[in-house]
């Protein structure tokens, strides 16, 4: 994308369906980005308790949401 | 007809359920087959599979870039309206975790569907002529050897078409087949 639509882009983000989109995407990196990292800390021996300190969420919360991974 | 698979027909069939189910897929497809067979347990078909120069990671590399499931990709379009570049992050994350790990998360690939997951069209096919080519051989079983025959006849999805890419035919899988099941009677 070039600068140009990118200001472009920018600009018209009170248009909802831009918005809206962009969170949307947001979320989904969001939640990729997340999964890697938990995989990551389970994989280097990292307890749930540690990762939910990092991750500011309760340790139920992150135990609840990655348990069905299997680790 | 599933009285007649083999204990390990079986395990595949629960294999390829867990398969689809990963990758967040409304029905078992024949590519779902396929990914159980070389995922590591040496049945048959496994064993015939490796003679011919496939494995997993091959298989489900294949499928990833088939990608007909899960929820659409993040767009790069959208978030670059927050000043974000997902080419820049997927890079970054690549660098960490290697190539495609941002699209191998379950995240990426969407929600899992719960409970029983239906057979496709084409994976019911792949079963079917699982029994023709059992019966073609006078094999008194359906064992994975002959789900992979099975799934070697055109129009039963994209395994065919895995295995094709990697010069597996029909004909020739036969014969592998049939040496390899004699051999067992025999020993």
């Amino acid at each position: 994308m070039t600068d140009a639509t990118k200001v472009a882009a920018a600009a018209s983000s009170r248009d909802p369906a831009v918005g809206l989109a962009a969170v949307a995407s947001l979320r989904v990196l969001l939640e990729s980005l997340e999964e890697l990292q938990v995989t990551n800390a389970r994989a280097q021996g990292w307890s749930w308790q540690q990762i939910a300190e990092v991750l500011r969420v309760s340790r139920q919360a992150v135990h609840k949401k990655y348990r069905r991974f299997g680790f | 007809m599933f009285e007649r698979f083999s204990h390990e027909a079986r395990t595949l069939v629960v294999f390829a359920q867990e398969k689809a189910r990963d990758r967040a897929a409304k029905s078992i497809r024949s590519e779902h087959l396929l990914a159980a067979m070389v995922s590591g347990r040496p049945d048959p078909a496994a064993v015939v599979l490796k003679s011919l120069g496939v494995d997993g990671a091959v298989v489900d590399a294949e499928i990833d870039r088939l990608r007909p499931d899960g929820s659409p990709p993040p767009d790069a379009e959208a978030l670059a309206t927050l000043g974000i570049d997902l080419d820049e992050v997927r890079r970054q994350v690549e660098e960490a975790f290697g190539p495609g790990a941002l699209e191998r998360t379950r995240a990426a690939r969407g929600r899992a569907p719960r409970g029983h997951i239906p057979f496709d069209r084409g994976a019911k096919k792949v079963l079917e002529l699982a029994l023709r080519e059992a019966l073609r051989l006078k094999h008194n079983f359906i064992g994975t050897e002959h789900i992979l025959l099975g799934m070697l006849h055109s129009e039963t999805g994209a395994a065919q078409q895995i295995l094709a890419s990697r010069g597996v035919g029909l004909d020739a899988t036969r014969v592998i087949v049939d040496e390899l099941v004699r051999g067992r009677q025999a020993g």
